[in-house]
C-alpha cells in the first residue's frame, strides 16, 4: 500500500541524515508502528508520507502512485492525519472540526452532516457534543475527535504521530483499545509513530524499530520481535522484561487449564478437605459442570459442601484476557489457582505453572 | 476663571447643535484614522507574515512615528499640508500603526503550531490556513488592538483642534481661550464618553465574532 523506497532526509544546516536510505513496505490494512528513541527519524518518516516534510532523495509510493505526482494539499486530503497535540480548530465546533476535510473536498452539507454524525458515534462520543467547542472537551475526548476528523473523508491511509502521547495512561489504554476495535471494522492502512514500545507491541501488526539516524534495525510482527530480536540494540530497546511483554500478546484461550480444587455441591466435607490438602490451599471452589457457584473457606465446609454457603470469587479471568493479565491476577492474589470464565461459563483454573509451560513452548 | 458654577447647564442647552456637529466631526476623524490605520496595518502584517524579515524594519518605523509628540508632528506637517483634514489624519493614522501592527502580529503568532500543522496535514493551502485558521484565531488580539488604537485616537483628536480640526477639542480649546470651564468640562466628558462608547461597541463586536472564546474550559 505504502512503499518507502531508499528515502533519505537531510535537514538544511545539518550534516547528518535524519533518515538514511530507509526502505519499508507497509501492507494494506495493517497497523505499522514506527518506534525508536528520539532522533531515530520516526516522525520525519511519517511526515514524508504526506509531504509535510519533503524527502531529500528516494521515493514514496502510495497505492502504487508516486506521492510527488500530485500537489501536496491534494495528496493530504486523501490521507488521514492525527497528531499528538490533536490540533483541533478552537474556533470551530466539534461537528465542524470533523467535517473539515469533506468541506475541503466540496461535499454538500447534507452528506457532510450525515458523515459527521456517523463518525461521532464511531469514535464513541455522544451526539450532544456536536455543537460544543474543543475547549469544552477533555483530552481523551479531543483525541477521539482528532481521530474522527482524520477518518472523515474515509481515506485508505491514516498517519498517526504519537496520537495518545499527551493523555494519561488510563485514557491512553482505552484509546488504544478503541483504535484496535475501529481497525477491526475499518481495515485502514495505518502508520503509527510512538516512542513507547508497549504501545507499539499492543497496536502493531508489524513494528519497525528505528535507530538514531533513521536506520531500520528490525521490521517484524511484535511477537517475532520479542521472540527473536535481530541484534543487541533491538533486545535492549525491548527491555529485560521481553518475556513478560510476549505474554501480553498471548491470549488465555488455547492454554490447557487445570482442574484445581473444585468440587460439586453435595460432596462430603471430608473429601473436600482432602482435595484442599492435596492442592495446598485452604479453600475449595464449588462448581456444577460449567457453572461456578463460588468458593468456601476450609473452616466453612462442614459435613457437606452446600451451594448456599459459597462466596463469590472476587478474582477471576476472562478467557479473552492475555497471559500477562493472568499472571498479574495470579501473583497479586492470595491463591495459586484462578478460575477462567468464558462469559458466564466456567472453563477451569489457571496457574503460574501453566503459564510458564506455555512460554517454553 | 469666571465666577459661577463649573458647568453652566444653560449654556450647554443652548449649544446642542454645536455638540452634535462636533460629535460627528470627532467620530469621523477617529473612524477615518483607525480605518485607514487598520487597512495599512493589515497590509503590512500580510507582508510580514510572508516575509518575516520585514517585521523589524516595519515595527521600528511605526515605533519612531509613535514617539513623535503629536503637537510637534502637526506643526511639522502644516507647512506642507496646511490646516487640513489631511494633516490631522496623517498624524492620527501614524499613531495607530504601532499598536495595530503589534497586536495583529501577536494574534497571528499566538495561533498554536499544532493547529496550523493539523490544518496543513489535512490539505489546507497556506492561503486557507491564513484566512480560515490564523485570522479567526487572532481576532481577540486584533480587536484588542483596535480598542486601544480607538481609545487613543479619540483622545488625540482633541489635539487636532489646534490645526482647525478637532471635534470635541474645539470646546476644550475655546474654553481655555475664554476661561470658560463649562466648555472644557463638556469637551473632556464628551471625549471620554465617546471613547467608552466605541470601546463597548468593539467588545460587543468581538463577542459576536468569537463565540468559541467564552465557552467553559475543561481542566
Amino acid at each position: 500500500m505504502i512503499s518507502i523506497r531508499d528515502v533519505t532526509k537531510v535537514f538544511p544546516g545539518s550534516s547528518t541524515a535524519a533518515v538514511d536510505h530507509l526502505s519499508l513496505e507497509i501492507p494494506e490494512g495493517e497497523i505499522v508502528v514506527l518506534v525508536g528513541p528520539s532522533g531515530c527519524g520516526k516522525t520525519t518518516t511519517l511526515k514524508m508520507i504526506n509531504r509535510v516534510i519533503e524527502p531529500t532523495s528516494g521515493s514514496i509510493l502510495i497505492g502504487g502512485e508516486d506521492a510527488t505526482a500530485v500537489e501536496p494539499h491534494v495528496l493530504r486530503r486523501r490521507i488521514g492525519y492525527v497528531i499528538q497535540q490533536v490540533g483541533l480548530f478552537p474556533h470551530r465546533t466539534i461537528a465542524e472540526n470533523i467535517g473539515t476535510v469533506p468541506r475541503l473536498l466540496g461535499w454538500d452539507e447534507a452528506r457532510t452532516a450525515a458523515r459527521v454524525m456517523e463518525l461521532i458515534e464511531t469514535v464513541g462520543l455522544g451526539i450532544e457534543l456536536a455543537d460544543r467547542y474543543p475547549t469544552e472537551l477533555s483530552g481523551g475526548q479531543q483525541q477521539r475527535v482528532g481521530v474522527a476528523r482524520a477518518l472523515a473523508a474515509d481515506p485508505p491511509v491514516l498517519l498517526m504521530d504519537e496520537p495518545f502521547g499527551a493523555v494519561d495512561p488510563i485514557v491512553r489504554a482505552r484509546l488504544q483499545g478503541e483504535l484496535l476495535d475501529l481497525q477491526a471494522r475499518l481495515h485502514k492502512t495505518i502508520v503509527f509513530v510512538t516512542h513507547d514500545i508497549d504501545e507499539a507491541i499492543r497496536l502493531g501488526s508489524r513494528v519497525a524499530l528505528l535507530n538514531v539516524g533513521g536506520v531500520l534495525e528490525q521490521y517484524a510482527p511484535p511477537f517475532e520481535l520479542l521472540q527473536e530480536p535481530a541484534n543487541d540494540f533491538v533486545a535492549d530497546f525491548l527491555g529485560s522484561d521481553r518475556g513478560l511483554r510476549r505474554l501480553s500478546l498471548m491470549p488465555i484461550a488455547g492454554v490447557p487449564l487445570v482442574e484445581g480444587p473444585v468440587v460439586a455441591p453435595g460432596t462430603s466435607g471430608e473429601a473436600a478437605q482432602r482435595l484442599m490438602a492435596a492442592s495446598g490451599v485452604d479453600w475449595i471452589a464449588v462448581a456444577e459442570g460449567r457453572r461456578l457457584h463460588g468458593w468456601l473457606p476450609a473452616d466453612g465446609v462442614g459435613a457437606m459442601v452446600e451451594v448456599e454457603a459459597t462466596r463469590p470469587f472476587r478474582s477471576f479471568l476472562s478467557v479473552t484476557a492475555t497471559l500477562r493479565e493472568a499472571l498479574d491476577v495470579i501473583v497479586s492474589g492470595r491463591s495459586p489457582f484462578v478460575p477462567v470464565l468464558d462469559g458466564q461459563e466456567y472453563l477451569g483454573m489457571l496457574t503460574v505453572d501453566r503459564i510458564s509451560e506455555e512460554m517454553r513452548r | 476663571m469666571s465666577e459661577g458654577p463649573i458647568v453652566d447647564w444653560g449654556w450647554v442647552g443652548g449649544h446642542l447643535d454645536d455638540v452634535w456637529e462636533r460629535t460627528v466631526e470627532h467620530a469621523v476623524l477617529t473612524g477615518l484614522a483607525v480605518g485607514i490605520g487598520f487597512a495599512i496595518s493589515v497590509a503590512l502584517c500580510l507582508l510580514i507574515h510572508r516575509h518575516r524579515r520585514a517585521y523589524g524594519p516595519v515595527t521600528w518605523t511605526a515605533g519612531v512615528l509613535y514617539t513623535i509628540p503629536s503637537l510637534a508632528l502637526f506643526a511639522a506637517l502644516v507647512p506642507f499640508t496646511g490646516l487640513s483634514l489631511l494633516t490631522a489624519e496623517i498624524g492620527l493614522v501614524s499613531y495607530t500603526l504601532l499598536i495595530l501592527i503589534r497586536n495583529i502580529m501577536a494574534g497571528l503568532d499566538g495561533v498554536p503550531e499544532a493547529t496550523k500543522e493539523a490544518a496543513r496535514g489535512m490539505g489546507f493551502t497556506d492561503r486557507r490556513i491564513l484566512w480560515e485558521v490564523e485570522v479567526p484565531l487572532a481576532l481577540p488580539l486584533i480587536v484588542a488592538g483596535l480598542r486601544i488604537a480607538t481609545v487613543t485616537t479619540v483622545g488625540l483628536v482633541t489635539v487636532t483642534s489646534l490645526i482647525g480640526q478637532g471635534g470635541y477639542g474645539f470646546f476644550i480649546l475655546q474654553g481655555l481661550r475664554r476661561f470658560f470651564t463649562t466648555e472644557i468640562v463638556l469637551g473632556t466628558v464628551l471625549s471620554v464618553a465617546l471613547a467608552a462608547t466605541i470601546d463597548v461597541a468593539l467588545v460587543r463586536m468581538e463577542r459576536a465574532l468569537t463565540p468559541w472564546s467564552r465557552r467553559r474550559v475543561v481542566p
